[in-house]
């Protein structure tokens, strides 16, 4: 099966999905966090530029702070969440989910005078493309990982129905699958519900818009409504 | 639709994800896709660069090529759309496949919709639906409503991506030959060189253009793709309907085995074989399907009582229908902004003055610094005696120390644990003390000492203690030993002072 989580054991037999981000999020984010420094120097560079050299010489170390300083401060203060990132709901960690620490956010980001070779992010792009995970090569060092850190779309509340005990027997992933079967059902057309629905007639013992209620009923007494 | 057949794992997405996922299809199915993609596109692209060269239009091969890549787009997007729920094809059944794919929507792209940042998810919809004429329409504004901006920015980003690999390859040549072995005109500007040789230049951005697309189209068409995938999973429930298949799947087969197993039961002996021939499961043919049944809306244009409820279920709020949009627009708005007077700055002065300041602050901040880096340096090279020595003992005491544990309990455990505290083995106390309230603690509830008892069946079994005070300082002990044994955390003196208080004289009688 084709996806791009990473899954992480812990020792508690617990799995962590990690949603590694690839190429084209990331490179959207890069492109705001460069927009945004742009703009960010240029509005000093206008009270600076009255300053002659000096001014000019702050803006030099203005410039310094913005391309080395601001992605370290960002991520390791600020959630691993560059502004371009938070803006893409991205995130980085370190590549066991775990929140990313200074030395490798600074290794992550010292690295990018090799990614941005020769000149334009050519090799980080070719990095990205090629790893499963998308990790351009200062996240490969650094041992680092972007993901998508935004909430999935949620589905709505359960519609209240009167519960229903479903027959015994159904496994953890199929009671979950009833519920969110009953979360995603103000999405789906009436059709499509009974249509699905009408796959379980095996189960529910009715089809159509019964086949539908009675799922709904399993749905509410899987929450424990009572 | 078998969605059984799918190769892709199917759940909710981020329209985000779902980008990410195409680059991961594309990932799988690379050899097929690419070398697809060079068949198709590669002649046509020399056609174009050998037309610009003859006509003496430079520019012309980078604008055909770029003109014809929704044409191209056709490759990537048969052989995923194959992939997906079956094998992805050869190179050659995809070129003789293209043969007998819907032209319309390309010859659509090539002309007046070519600029159209929507393409790669207009794309599926009308290859793989093929639904005609108005309810296309509204198809496309079911699909596209949520995700038209992700659609758009998807163009962009990977408009960007091609500028990248484009500059890149130009750039990496500048940067990997040394400049002695370039001729002299080459050295000059860019511009220079263009007018001495046009047509060779002009072939070669094609060219490299050529290259630059051929690693991104590819990508553009795939994400586009898995947009789509995303999108109907999202309408039509797909991953819920595939774990409703499983489940019933199951829960058919297990109704089966059960029946076999009363016929067995019902039937005994002489009648096993027959029973037997039920088991036996029944092989269904797997039914050939077209990938276009996989992905088609079911629609026909001759159902007319299908055409209506169709059409009811477009207007449906869930899927579309009419909707309010607010936008910006600026009220006064001009082409020409009134030029701006600069005049000479007035603050040269002041900005002298700060320059001094901060030059002296940098000096300042650079002595620091320096000093800073000295003195870590000197005292990490006094130290590495002392630490070593700590360090070792450190490790001692984690790893090395081991508690001798007596077979029976001392009479006075009181006293024995107070000498051993009193004595630095403080570990051994707290162990010696809680094995001591453990079988305090079972004495009490007249129950037997569970040898594989954990300290939270300690705490559980002190919670059944009737007396406050026995209770309280049972849990009191088993707290400071598990604060010993895992954090290596000890109480103070009087604190463990407090924990004998009161503790019986005599092991075994009552406190």
């Amino acid at each position: 099966m084709l996806d791009t989580l990473r899954q992480i054991e812990t020792p508690e037999g617990v799995f962590l999905r990690l949603r590694a981000a690839g190429a084209l999020p990331r490179a959207q984010a890069w492109t705001i966090d460069f927009v945004l420094r742009m703009l960010v120097f240029w509005a000093g560079m206008i009270p600076l530029s009255l300053l002659g050299r000096a001014g000019a010489g702050v803006g030099a170390l203005l410039m310094f702070v913005l391309m080395w300083a601001y992605a370290v401060v960002c991520e390791v203060w600020f959630g691993g969440q560059t502004l371009g990132k938070r803006a893409m709901g991205l995130r980085v960690v370190s590549a066991d989910g775990a929140p990313v620490t200074l030395v490798p956010s600074v290794l992550r980001n010292l690295l990018r005078v090799v990614d941005i070779l020769p000149g334009v992010y050519a090799v980080g792009l070719a990095s990205t493309l090629i790893d499963p995970y998308g990790r351009r090569l200062g996240d490969v060092i650094a041992g680092t990982l972007v993901i998508h850190g935004g909430e999935l779309p949620a589905g709505s509340q359960v519609p209240s129905v009167a519960p229903v005990a479903p027959p015994p027997g159904l496994a953890a992933d199929e009671q979950a699958v009833i519920v969110e079967f009953a979360e995603r059902c103000a999405q789906l057309t009436p059709q499509r519900q009974q249509e699905l629905a009408d796959l379980l007639q095996p189960l529910t013992g009715c089809t159509g818009e019964a086949g539908v209620q009675r799922l709904l009923g399993y749905a509410n007494w899987l929450l424990g409504r009572a | 639709m078998e969605l059984e057949r799918i190769t892709v794992a199917l759940r909710p997405r981020t329209a985000r994800e779902a980008v990410d996922l195409g680059a991961a299809m594309l990932r799988a199915h690379a050899r097929t896709v690419w070398s697809a993609w060079f068949a198709f596109s590669l002649p046509v692209a020399a056609l174009c660069i050998a037309l610009g060269w003859l006509l003496h239009w430079p520019w012309l091969a980078t604008l055909l090529i770029w003109w014809l890549l929704p044409l191209f787009d056709r490759v990537p997007l048969y052989v995923l759309s194959r992939a997906v729920f079956e094998r992805a094809p050869r190179w050659r059944e995809t070129l003789r496949g293209q043969r007998q794919w819907r032209w319309g929507g390309t010859i659509a792209s090539i002309t007046w919709r070519r600029i159209d940042s929507h393409r790669a998810l207009r794309l599926p919809m009308e290859l793989l639906e093929g639904l005609a004429g108005k309810q296309r329409g509204e198809r496309w504004r079911v699909l596209r409503r949520p995700i038209g901006t992700e659609a758009s920015s998807l163009a962009f980003g990977c408009l960007e991506l091609v500028l990248v690999i484009f500059l890149g390859l130009f750039l990496s040549v500048v940067l990997f030959i040394p400049a002695e072995l370039m001729p002299d005109w080459v050295r000059g500007s860019v511009g220079g060189v263009a007018r001495r040789t046009p047509e060779v230049t002009g072939a070669l951005i094609a060219g490299v253009a050529y290259l630059a697309w051929s690693a991104i189209e590819p990508l553009h068409v795939a994400a586009g793709f898995a947009l789509y995938l995303n999108r109907r999973t999202q309408l039509e429930a797909w991953d819920v309907d595939l774990a409703f298949r499983r489940l019933r799947d199951r829960w058919l087969a297990a109704g089966r085995a059960a029946a076999v197993l009363l016929l067995a039961l019902v039937c005994a002996c002489p009648h096993g074989a027959w029973a037997q021939k039920v088991a036996a499961p029944k092989k269904e043919e797997a039914p050939v399907t077209r990938i276009e049944d996989a992905f088609a809306v079911p629609a026909s244009n001759s159902d007319k009582r299908f055409a209506t409820a169709a059409a009811e279920a477009f207007r449906d709020p869930r899927f579309g229908g009419a909707h309010k949009d607010h936008t910006w627009v600026p009220r006064n708005w001009s082409w020409n902004p009134k030029p701006v007077q600069l005049g000479r700055s007035p603050f040269e002065g002041f900005g002298n003055v700060l320059a001094i300041g901060v030059k002296g602050l940098l000096t300042l901040l650079l002595i620091g610094l320096i000093v800073a880096i000295g003195v870590y340096v000197i005292r990490r090279a006094r130290m590495p005696v002392i630490a070593a020595h700590t360090r070792g003992d450190a490790k001692l005491d984690t790893h090395l120390e081991t508690i001798e544990v007596q077979e029976v309990l001392p009479d006075d455990l009181a006293g024995a644990t107070h000498r051993l505290w009193s004595g630095g083995h403080r570990r051994e106390a707290l162990a010696l003390l809680y094995r001591g309230c453990v079988e305090q603690v079972a004495a009490a509830l007249q129950l037997p000492v569970e040898q594989d008892a954990t300290e939270a069946d300690c705490l559980r079994s002190a919670r059944r203690l009737g007396d406050t005070q026995r209770r309280q300082r049972a849990e009191a002990i088993v707290r400071a030993w598990q604060y010993a044994a895992y954090a290596d955390r000890y109480p103070r003196d009087e604190d463990f002072a407090r924990l004998l208080d009161g503790w019986p004289a005599r092991h075994g009688s009552a406190a």
